[in-house]
This record gives C-alpha cells, structure tokens and sequence, in this order.
C-alpha cells in the first residue's frame, strides 16, 4: 500500500542586514548586562534586582517552614534517644544511608535502642521519607540547617551522639496524643 | 473415603482428615494459631472456626473431623465475623509493638490482622502488663506480653523432645508461659519453640534484633553440623549467613532441626580464609595455581606420589569429592596416600542429632568406593610422626583431637597445601600455598546424609572475597599440572558423578510442599 507523506514547507524569514552584521546586536546585549551590573553593585540595596542569598551567613529566614534540613534524634524526657531502632527509617530510605544496630535496653518496657545509629549525608537525598516512617517521632528534619560543604568525608557522617546533640524533647505518645496533657478525653 | 463440600468443591479425604486439611486440599486457606501439622491440636484459639451446615455452632476446623456428605463453608459471612472477633479479643492485651518485635514481617497476627481484621482497637482500658523480657532459657527470650497462649511451644516440648519444661502459669489475662521451678527451657532443640511461635512471644537470643526479616533473603540449603543433613532456610543479607530455619522435609527433619546446627550458620561468616597466600604473602589465583602445581609436581618427581598425603573432607560436597578423587588420581599420581580429615563424633539423640558432626561423609563414601584405605586425621598425624610424608595437600581445617598433633607434624613437611574456606589458626601459618574455598553457602552441591538421602544446597551468594568452590580450584591446580580435567559446569560434574557411583540422583524431596497449610 502506497503511503502519502504530507510536506509542509517552511516559510523562512531572511535576516536584515542590520542583523547580518553581528556587532551592532552583540553591543545590544551587553548593555542589558552591563546595565544590570551597574545597579545591581552601584545602586542603593533597595533598589537592586538580586535574589542570590548569601549563604550561609544571611541565615536560614528563606527557608520554609517545612524545610528539609540536617536529621536530628529527639529526647525523651530522661534525656535518653526516643529512637528504639525499628528499623523503618532504614527499611525505607532509598539511598540506604541509614545503618543502624540495635542494643538490648535496660529498661524492658524500652526493649531496644540504637547502639549505632549513623546517617551517611553525603548518600542522604534529603527526601524525609525517615521522618513520615519514624512510628516515635525520634527522628526529624526540622533543624533548619542546609547540608554544610565539607573538606572531609568524615565528617559526613553524622553519628547518633552528634544528632542528639541537635535534638529536642518530644512527649509524643503512641497514637500521637500530646501526653503533657494527660486528662484528654475520648 | 468420605465426600464432602468445601465452599462448594466437593473432594475425597481420607477419613479422620481434620477439616482444615480438607479445606486445604479443596485449596482454602483456613487461619490458624494453635494448629500446627507435626502437634496435637488443642483448638484453643479459636481462629480456625468453620460454619457446618446442619451445626449449631461454629466449629474449630483444626480439631473436627470430616463427615460424609459434610457440607462446610470456611469463607461465609459467619466465619469471616467470627474470626474478626477472635483476632480484636487476642489483640485485647497484645501489645502492637510490631515496630521493635523481631517477628514483624513473618508474624501470623500481623498477617491474619491485614487479612481478616484491619480494624482500629475500640479497647478503652488499660492493657494488660506482664514481663516484656522474661529469661526462659539460655537461648530463648520469652515476652509475655506479646504472647497469645496458644501452647504451641508447649505442646513441642511436650510431644516432639518429650522434656515438657513449659506449662501455662497463671488464668485469664495474666497467664504466661513459665518454665516448671527449677527448669529452663535448655533442650537441644529449644530454638524451634521460637519457629513454631506465631507471634513474636518467644525469640532466640541470637538472632535477636540482628536484622528485620523483611531485609533477609532465603535459600534452601542444608545445615553441615551433622550428618543428618537438616533442610534449612538459609537467611542471608549483604552476602552474610544470619541465621538458619528449618524447612520442611518429611524424610529428614521434618519442621525441626537442632540448636547447635542452627548456630553453626556462624562458621559461615568467621575466620575465613580470604585470598590465595603464597608462603604467607597474599597472591593471585593466576600465579597461586602454577606455584602450587610447580611445587607439587617437583615433590612427586623427585619422591613419587606415595610421599604425598592428600586429606579429603567430609565437610565438602559430593561434586567437590569426585573432582578431589580426579585431582588425586590423575594430577598427584597411583600411589597417592589418602586421608579424611573432619570433626570428632559428638553426642547423639533419636531425634535428630548425629554423632558424626560432618554432613558428608557418606558421600565421600560413595564416591571413593568406600573409606576403608583412606586413614583418619590420627593416621595422618601418625604418618607426619614418622616422616613418611614430603607434601600435604588438605581440604578443610576440621581435624578434632588430631589437631594439634597434625599441627606439629605439619612444620617438617616441605610443602603444605591447605584449600580451605577458613583460615584454621595455625594452619594458615604453616601453609606454603593457601587456597581460598567457598562455602556450601557460596556454591551449588550435593550432600548425601546418613540416610543416603541425597539433598542439594543452592547458591545463596556469591563467594567470599577470592574464594572459589572446591571443583574449580582442583580444575585449576591440575590444570596448571597439564592434566586438564574436562568440566565447565558443575551438571557436568554431575552427570559423571551419578553415573560413575550408581547413586540415585537427588529427588526433589527439597521442594515438596505440606498437605496442610505449611509453617
């Protein structure tokens, strides 16, 4: 069977002299840029045009409220890690940058805790799925502190020390009910 | 043989068939706690309640025996209500820690609750608090809390050991499983109370919160502590044996295996002999295999083969055994002196538990012909004594009481071949040429236990480090002596070996699956 091919041909507009000779429209655009830069380094501050923040010595105030940053181990009141290695957080990272190693606790009604609890930052994708699978909220991202440049490797990981250093208190009970306020009602 | 109708399907059973094993032959699943295939059933969980037409009541599937003409339904609308009910009454007092219990991911509740229950808890009260962390033996941890009675692991050590140290202690929602005063559960098989546990009340001290099962992959292999030959479920992560579970093999071990096989997974990741050594300085298999072939063939020149003692293992497979024999036949030479080196004979029971503590040893029968000229580790400690040996060639580093004799006899040899999955202390140190061997982890074979049952391990990872299956480092060495051996893959090997030692091939005796529902 014969096959038709439809051909549209294209109209093509000749350029102009004027934009054949090149140098004319290059000036023109380096006077975009040139303008740009004079305000933008000679100008009073409020009437520049940057949006570059100066990181990280401007401060986290850009961020969001839901920004991703640096994990953190929350606290149980006694000043203990609330993490009582399940694993989830490990099970479900997709850059398998969580390795945790779980210890007998000694309080029975604990049963476990991290004996290590490493985050790799540099395979971490910042993806805060740990966060949606911690079942005890012991795990959060909430610091507000970016992913710091580094000169060692080493330092990328952060072991379970360092981030209940940044931790908080959390009274979250199973179920999520805030158990300071102990006479809720159902 | 009674007739009767499952869901609609009529099907022949034996009489005296329970009607969970009638389901199951009709292909319905009928859940269950307490019901275990190789126990007694007590039908106390109530979770297997069948509608009978024609019966008051619903009936426990696991204990009723079948009727001619029985008309049973296992998926009405009565069932499904009544076992949504057994499930929100069990999960009353039952903890919901499935996030730090090591049963998470293989637990019946957890699968019977997403199956048959999926409700949120309407429990108002407070729950039930017992010992989370009770010490019942020296290799079980028993969590009362988590425990929903069904007196499986009572009912083993009862009917299956026969050394009955567990009893239901207590009434109602305070009862437990305790231990009788002065008794621990400390039987050789105290580990499968926490495989037939289908919660995670009871968890071996070993395994515990090692690794979440969902991370684990399973192979079928089968446990080398005794020549009994356990089938297992041997579950590895990242290339590491964590644990081993029995499988179900009616001609073997049936769901059971012993405590000490099932810890034996251990020499699978420890000590391991991880590359060629060549007088103790690490090499390649390249140059490892002409140096070894070199020096043994300068040996047989110059004092002929009867000056080389050659110890076989009865730790190796069956097709590592014949390339062994081939290796010592063709590239060593007539005349070699044969030994079978191995683990000391060890206690026994009538259940399980073998004396010989090597898994082989009839395979290495069958494919030598007999053992009958081939000495022990003592003969060869005897032979090094008197200085008839100028080479040893050694596969494995098991030599029981014989060690350290061999050990001292081994300094006044002028070559010493150790091929080896582990590094055996001293005798890495005293190895001129060290060969790297992987273990029945890490490579495909046959074992023929006790029973001439003759069963195959799968390859659950690849070798460790430079590691090669036995076979290939024969095929190698003589190869590197110019006797090239006429194998590629190990069916190969297979084929010559069946057909050389008229055993009977390996049924597929592995995979055969439970009448019932399997555990």
């Amino acid at each position: 069977m014969a096959r038709t091919i439809n051909v549209v041909p294209q109209e093509r507009v000749p350029k102009t002299f004027w934009e054949k000779s090149y140098v004319p429209e290059i000036m023109r655009g380096l006077a975009v840029t040139i303008r740009q830069f004079g305000r933008n380094t000679f100008s009073r501050k409020e009437n520049r045009d940057t949006f570059t923040i100066e990181y990280p010595e401007s401060g986290t105030s850009h961020y969001p409220e839901r920004y991703r940053g640096r994990h953190r181990l929350m606290l149980r009141e006694d000043g203990q890690v609330r993490c009582v290695a399940c694993m989830c957080c490990s099970t479900i990272c997709p850059a398998n940058c969580i390795h945790i190693e779980a210890g007998e606790h000694d309080d029975p009604t604990v049963e476990k805790y991290p004996a290590v609890f490493v985050i790799d930052e540099l395979r971490c994708i910042v993806c805060g799925l740990c966060v949606e699978a911690c079942p005890c909220d012991a795990i959060r991202m909430d610091t507000g502190v970016h992913m710091q440049p580094r000169f060692d490797r080493t330092t990328a990981f952060h072991a379970r020390d360092e981030m209940m250093s940044r931790g908080g208190l959390s009274l979250a009970t199973k179920g999520g009910r805030d158990a300071v306020n102990e006479d809720y009602t159902w | 043989m009674p007739v009767l109708t499952i869901n609609g399907t009529e099907v022949e059973v034996d009489r005296g068939t329970t009607l969970l094993k009638a389901a199951a032959v009709a292909g319905y699943e009928v859940p269950h706690f307490c019901y275990h295939p190789a126990l007694s059933s007590p039908a106390n969980c109530r979770m297997c309640l069948v509608e009978v037409e024609g019966a008051p009541k619903l009936m426990p599937g696991c204990y009723n025996q079948v009727n001619d003409g029985m008309i049973v339904h296992t998926e009405s609308d009565r069932v499904k209500r009544a076992r949504k009910a057994v499930l929100e009454f069990i999960l009353v007092n039952h903890p919901v820690d499935c996030p730090i219990c090591d049963k998470a991911g293989e637990c019946k509740l957890q699968d019977y609750y997403f199956a048959y229950d999926a409700q949120e808890s309407r429990m108002r009260a407070e729950k039930q608090h017992k010992v989370k962390v009770y010490p019942i033996g020296p290799r079980v941890v028993y969590d009362g809390e988590r425990c929903i009675l069904c007196t499986r692991c009572i009912r083993f050590c009862e009917e299956i050991t026969g050394t009955g140290e567990l009893t239901l202690a207590d009434r109602g929602d305070k009862a437990e499983v305790r231990t009788f005063p002065g008794q621990d559960l400390d039987n050789d098989y105290s580990l499968c109370t926490v495989d037939v546990c289908p919660v995670g009340a009871l968890t071996s001290r070993d395994f515990r919160f090692k690794r979440r099962v969902w991370l684990l992959t399973s192979t079928d292999s089968v446990c080398t502590g005794c020549e009994m030959g356990c089938n297992i479920h041997l579950d590895h992560f990242r290339n590491t044996t964590e644990r081993y579970r029995p499988r179900y093999n009616p001609a073997v071990n049936d769901y059971w295996m012993c405590d000490d096989g099932r810890l034996s997974y251990k020499a699978l990741n420890e000590g391991r002999l991880e590359h060629p050594m060549l007088n103790g300085a690490q090499a390649t298999w390249h140059t490892i295999a002409g140096a070894a072939a070199s020096k043994l063939a300068a040996v047989i020149e110059k004092n002929g083969a009867s000056s080389v003692g050659f110890v076989i293992s009865p730790q190796a497979t069956s097709e590592d055994l014949f390339l062994a024999k081939m290796f010592a036949e063709t590239a060593i030479g007539e005349g070699v002196r044969l030994f079978i080196n191995g683990n000391d004979p060890g206690s026994s029971d009538e259940l399980l538990i073998r004396a010989d503590k090597n898994p082989n040893r009839a395979g290495a029968r069958l494919v030598f012909g007999g053992l009958d000229g081939v000495g022990d580790a003592s003969a060869l400690a005897d032979a090094l004594e008197a200085g008839e040996l100028e080479a040893v060639y050694m596969m494995g580093t098991e030599l029981g009481a014989a060690r350290g004799r061999v050990e001292a006899g081994l300094d006044d040899v002028g070559l010493f071949v150790l091929q080896a999955a582990h590094q055996g202390g001293v005798l890495l140190d005293a190895a001129h040429v060290a060969l790297p061997a992987a273990t029945h982890a890490e490579k495909r074979g046959t074992f023929v236990n006790c029973d001439a049952v003759v069963q195959t391990v799968d390859q659950a990872y690849p070798p460790n480090a430079d590691a090669l299956p036995d076979w290939q480092i024969f095929m190698k060495v003589a190869g590197a002596m110019g006797h090239k051996l006429p194998f590629t893959f190990l069916r190969q090997i297979q084929d010559r070996m069946f057909e050389a030692s008229e055993a009977p091939e390996p049924e597929e005796t592995a995979t055969e699956e439970a009448p019932a529902p399997a555990e």
